[in-house]
């Protein structure tokens, strides 16, 4: 009701460019962020139940030690490391859609902007609250900090992981600080605690010319800063396990492999993305079939890309058949490991390479569910990565219960990986209810440019 | 430890050890305990003597902790009182001869010590002998590379070369001594002496190259334990040389490699400079957005 | 004489013996590593009154016959240095290992682990389909490039200077990136509450020792350390009827397995000792000799091999 007769006024009162305003009113209506409606509680809802599973879970493995975990001495880690190798993964997106793209002055993505850099965030977040419930010993996580061992990987990891964090969260707020200057002209869309939450982060920005140009600037930096950083935080995981002898593992493929993995699973996280809040949050103008069109064959080339590197992992060391490694690739290509490992292969890389070949596979539905099989295939090849490597160490495996010979997750640890999954759709549903999902002021200004 | 692990299984087998019946019929359900003496002399010097006590439980020896043994030198009575001492957790005391039974053991060249217990709660008492005659042992090593062990034993007043008495001759080394050639042991001729020659070449000594010698008599019926030992030049010289404080990857912290170091904060500190910088820039926006 | 007199003094010189007999039963009265070294122990200064094999009575330094007797603890630091001119080997002999596991018993006992853990693992092991089997014992290898240390992040699995690899369990922060590391899979790890007898739990934490165990930290073979430090061998050393194990230093090129003492050059050399996965280039500690000559089939190790891997 109120909002019409604003409307109204603003008809009356800018007649040269009533029209432009218009559109341009329309747009912001459009874009605002929503107030949860039933099926956004009822989402939220869900999420925070699989979390609080979770963190029953979590209090059990913390009461009783990792015991309640499947894991033993030979497989000693499980799905919390290839979660977290899942988890980095999927943040390395934020740097391809906002800095690869905006550095390459390509404006068709500006709609994807901010789903990127919100995936990203939560993303990382998780990564590291993950790691942190793998640890034996998670009171001593400081230990990381005051005993810091520049020589391991794992601090590396440490290290590269906040600054990407850091960076991650830059890249989501400097972006974000014309459109608060939006939210707080619409402080009755808000409410009142939100009102001034925006206050407090943003009312600083008057978009005046000269902070315009430092924003920019900084943009700008970030954008350059990001992508050397993104790939530090997955080569270095990959790392963690190319850093060791074991079959599997003792590869100099591992860091761009990881890295190819990882744009694969960010860019398929982000159609996704795009799909549920293009129907959630109506946005078909915004975030176009256009737009799917192009991810789509953005996820082509990724796809091929990481098949690519995994033919080179695995065939080169199947054509000769290193005595170590002979048990672990046959585990994989017709053993215990083989469905999951096809499962991946062709989920996950195969099936979208055809489906996105052609022009239909590229509609929006298509590509969504495509998306999901990447994402899926993709968490399941992180398993692969951790698990069968594990189990095929240089001596046999002996003198220890017979249950240290296999691994499969305990409820505990599927809980609490669930409740990290859950908590990362969390942090993106609350990021996206506090802030527009897609840039605003980028959306006016580009409309701005075309009307010219 | 070798010549332990020899005195114990040497000293069971011999059984010096008597069940005391009298208390075995009277408290049926206490244990048995086996006291073991056996007698050492180093570079004959100050004797001392070891204390073992075990007990069989279902077919093994079981060493017995914390019992009290009294030690008498021939005869129990005070005059002859050698100490009090208490067993340790791998059934083991050892007591030095004091001065106070100087006139006892001047009386004669073989001596018996005597080991009881008195019997506690859990165990009867019990009781262990060990006999040895005065022998003294020598050690020459000659220019040749040999080493000679003589073996004396006293008879009234004279020392006596004895014949036939098995003798090691070997290298100190840690744990264990090394025997100078691939023989293990030696026996003395009738000159009391046995003699080998020495092929640990080029062994590795302390830095000038000395190496300890020794010759030992282990667990002998007659004698007990004795051992001499002499220093030659005859090791290789040698300063342990090791990596420990270089700066490598699998040092400590604070001995991380140099390039690590560099690589490792020239990226941290230019990537954290450019993000401290856009904090800083942050801040400046903030301020023109105040000035407005 | 007063006897009530004497017998407090010989209770008190005969207290400093009580504890460190084990060396002095080696018929030395110098400390085993200070000896090795080649200097002489520190006169304390205090003299007591003995009375010499002659009939003599002489005055011996107090220090002198405290062959190792209590030890003072040994810190923090000093567990991370080791003992300064050692380092320390081992020789399994595979030729006499007929899976008896009596070492595993010895090792498990010894530092307290519990039922299903075992720091030592006897595998039985056939290169090829045409080749022996044969058992073949692991501790922890002890490499002079660890690879375990290189990944640790925050030193709790450390190098010494005595080439021994130890954990501080009250520093590892339980990431297994260690365990992923190492290519002999000889750590494992305190997934639950360890279950430690009360007299194990009351004692000190020392990384020498191994003991207590600490829930969510990891554990592995420590080459006896504690027993090293004394002068003693290792528990499976002494442990195993066969003499497979020897041990010793390298720096006095000599190992021995109780009964037996070697020159460690020359065992190596005549018997063609290897280490294991020589590869990888981590230089263990841990030398193997090859399964020849054996006078007992690989079978009879069978029977013993099922109590764990049925």
């Amino acid at each position: 009701m109120e909002n019409s007769t604003i409307k109204e006024k603003i008809v009356k009162d800018m007649l040269p460019t009533d029209a432009a305003a218009i559109r341009e009113e329309k747009i912001i209506q459009d874009l605002l962020p929503q107030r949860f409606g039933k099926w956004g509680y009822i989402w939220v809802g869900i999420l925070v139940a699989i979390c609080l599973v979770g963190m029953f879970a979590y209090y059990r493995q913390l009461r009783y030690g990792l015991a309640v975990t499947s894991m033993r001495d030979y497989a000693s880690w499980g799905i919390y490391i290839s979660n977290f190798v899942f988890f980095v993964a999927i943040s390395l997106v934020g740097s391809l859609i906002t800095a690869v793209f905006r550095l390459a002055g390509v404006h068709w993505s500006t709609p994807l902007t901010r789903i990127a850099e919100v995936i990203a965030v939560a993303a990382i977040i998780f990564a590291s609250i993950i790691i942190i419930v793998d640890m034996g010993s998670p009171e001593r996580f400081y230990f990381l900090v005051i005993y810091g061992r520049v020589q391991s990987p794992i601090i590396w990891d440490v290290i590269v992981i906040t600054t990407y964090f850091f960076i991650s969260i830059l890249l989501l707020y400097y972006p974000l600080l014309p459109d608060i200057k939006i939210l707080l002209r619409y402080k009755e869309n808000a409410g009142k605690r939100l009102y001034k939450f925006y206050g407090f982060i943003g009312s600083f920005w008057k978009g005046t010319h000269k902070q315009y140009l430092l924003s920019k600037k900084a943009i700008n930096v970030l954008c350059i800063t990001i992508i050397p950083v993104a790939f530090s935080i997955h080569t270095v995981t990959s790392w963690l396990f190319a850093t060791t002898y074991r079959p599997g593992w003792d590869s100099t493929n591992f860091g761009a492999y990881f890295i190819a993995g990882a744009f694969l699973v960010g860019a398929g996280a982000v159609v996704v993305a795009m799909y549920v809040f293009r129907k959630a949050d109506h946005l078909e103008k915004y975030i176009t079939e256009d737009h799917f069109e192009k991810m789509g064959r953005i996820l082509v080339l990724l796809a091929l890309l990481y098949l690519y590197f995994n033919v080179n992992e695995f065939l080169t060391p199947y054509f000769k058949m290193k005595e170590s490694e002979r048990a672990y690739l046959n585990g994989l290509f017709t053993g215990d490991f083989a469905p999951v490992f096809w499962f991946a292969i062709l989920v996950g890389m195969i099936f979208p390479i055809i489906i996105l070949l052609f022009k239909k596979g590229r509609k929006p539905l298509p590509v969504f569910i495509v998306g999901i099989m990447v994402v899926v295939g993709a968490w399941f090849k992180r398993y692969l990565i951790v698990t069968p490597t594990l189990l095929h160490p240089f001596l046999p495996m002996h003198d220890v219960p017979a249950n240290y010979h296999h691994y499969f997750p305990s409820w505990e640890e599927w809980a609490i990986t669930m409740g990290s999954l859950a908590g990362v759709c969390l942090v993106i549903t609350v990021l996206t209810r506090i802030f527009p999902i897609i840039p605003i002021q980028e959306t006016l200004n580009e409309q701005h440019e075309t009307a010219k | 430890m070798k010549p332990l692990n020899k005195i114990c299984i040497g000293l069971l087998s011999i059984i010096l050890i008597f069940p005391y019946f009298e208390a075995f019929s009277q408290a049926a359900e206490k244990g048995d305990l086996n006291v073991a003496v056996s007698y050492f002399i180093t570079n004959n010097k100050v004797p001392y003597l070891q204390v073992k006590v075990n007990t069989k439980v279902k077919g093994k020896f079981i060493n017995v902790g914390d019992i009290p043994v009294k030690l008498f030198l021939d005869k129990d009575s005070t005059g002859t009182f050698i100490g009090n001492v208490t067993t340790n957790e791998k059934g083991e005391a050892s007591a030095y001869i004091p001065t106070s039974v100087k006139a006892e053991w001047a009386t004669s060249i073989k001596h018996t010590f005597l080991a009881t217990f008195d019997g506690n709660k859990k165990y009867g008492p019990a009781k262990g002998d060990l006999t040895v005659a005065r022998a003294k042992i020598l050690i020459d090593a000659g220019s040749d590379k040999t080493v000679t062990a003589s073996v004396f034993e006293l008879k009234d007043t004279t020392w006596t070369p004895v014949k036939g008495v098995e003798v090691i001759l070997a290298v100190r080394r840690m744990d264990s001594d090394l025997p100078i050639n691939e023989t293990p042991t030696f026996t003395t001729d009738s000159t009391g002496k046995a003699s080998g020659d020495f092929k640990r070449d080029s062994i590795p000594g302390d830095s000038k190259g000395n190496i300890t010698l020794v010759a030992k008599i282990v667990d002998n019926d007659q004698y007990g334990n004795l051992l001499i030992e002499k220093t030659m030049p005859w090791g290789a010289k040698f300063v342990p040389v090791n990596n420990f404080n270089e700066r490598s990857l699998f040092a400590t912290r604070n001995k991380a490699p140099v390039w690590i170091l560099i690589i490792a904060y020239s990226i941290a500190i230019s990537v954290w400079s450019v993000l401290i910088m856009l904090v800083f820039n942050l801040l400046r926006i903030r301020k023109l957005g105040r000035e407005v | 004489m007063n006897q009530e007199n004497n017998s407090r003094r010989d209770f008190l010189l005969t207290g400093l013996m009580a504890a460190g007999i084990g060396v002095a039963a080696g018929c030395t009265t110098k400390s085993p590593f200070e000896d090795a070294a080649g200097s002489e122990v520190k006169a304390s200064g205090k003299k007591v009154k003995l009375l010499s094999v002659d009939g003599e009575v002489i005055e011996v330094d107090e220090a002198f016959l405290k062959p190792v007797p209590h030890m003072p603890p040994v810190t923090k630091s000093e567990e991370r240095i080791g003992i300064p001119g050692k380092k320390f080997v081992m020789v399994i002999d595979l030729s006499r290992c007929k899976n008896l596991k009596k070492c595993q018993a010895a090792c498990n006992h010894a530092h307290d682990l519990n039922p299903g853990e075992n720091w030592i693992k006897v595998d039985p092991m056939q290169a090829g389909p045409h080749t022996a089997p044969y058992w073949e014992p692991t501790t922890c290898m002890h490499c002079d490039e660890p690879p375990c240390v290189k990944v640790c992040p925050v030193d709790a699995t450390f190098k010494r200077e005595d080439g021994i690899v130890l954990i501080d369990s009250d520093r590892c922060i339980g990431c297994r990136f260690c365990m992923a590391a190492c290519p002999y899979s000889t750590r494992v790890f305190n997934w639950g509450e360890p279950e430690l007898s009360p007299e194990v739990a009351a004692q000190p934490y020392s990384s020498e020792t191994s003991i207590p165990q600490k829930k969510g930290t990891v554990g592995k073979c420590d080459f006896c350390a504690d027993m090293t430090r004394m002068g003693m061998l290792p528990h499976c050393v002494s442990a195993c009827p066969n003499g497979v194990f020897a041990y010793g230093d390298l720096n006095e090129d000599s190992v021995t397995n109780g009964t037996e003492t070697f020159r460690f050059s020359d065992l190596i050399k005549d018997k063609a000792g290897y280490r294991l996965l020589e590869d990888l280039g981590t230089k263990p500690s841990v030398y193997y000799l090859p399964p020849v000559s054996r006078n007992f089939p690989f079978e009879s190790g069978l029977e013993n091999d099922k109590t764990q891997n049925s």
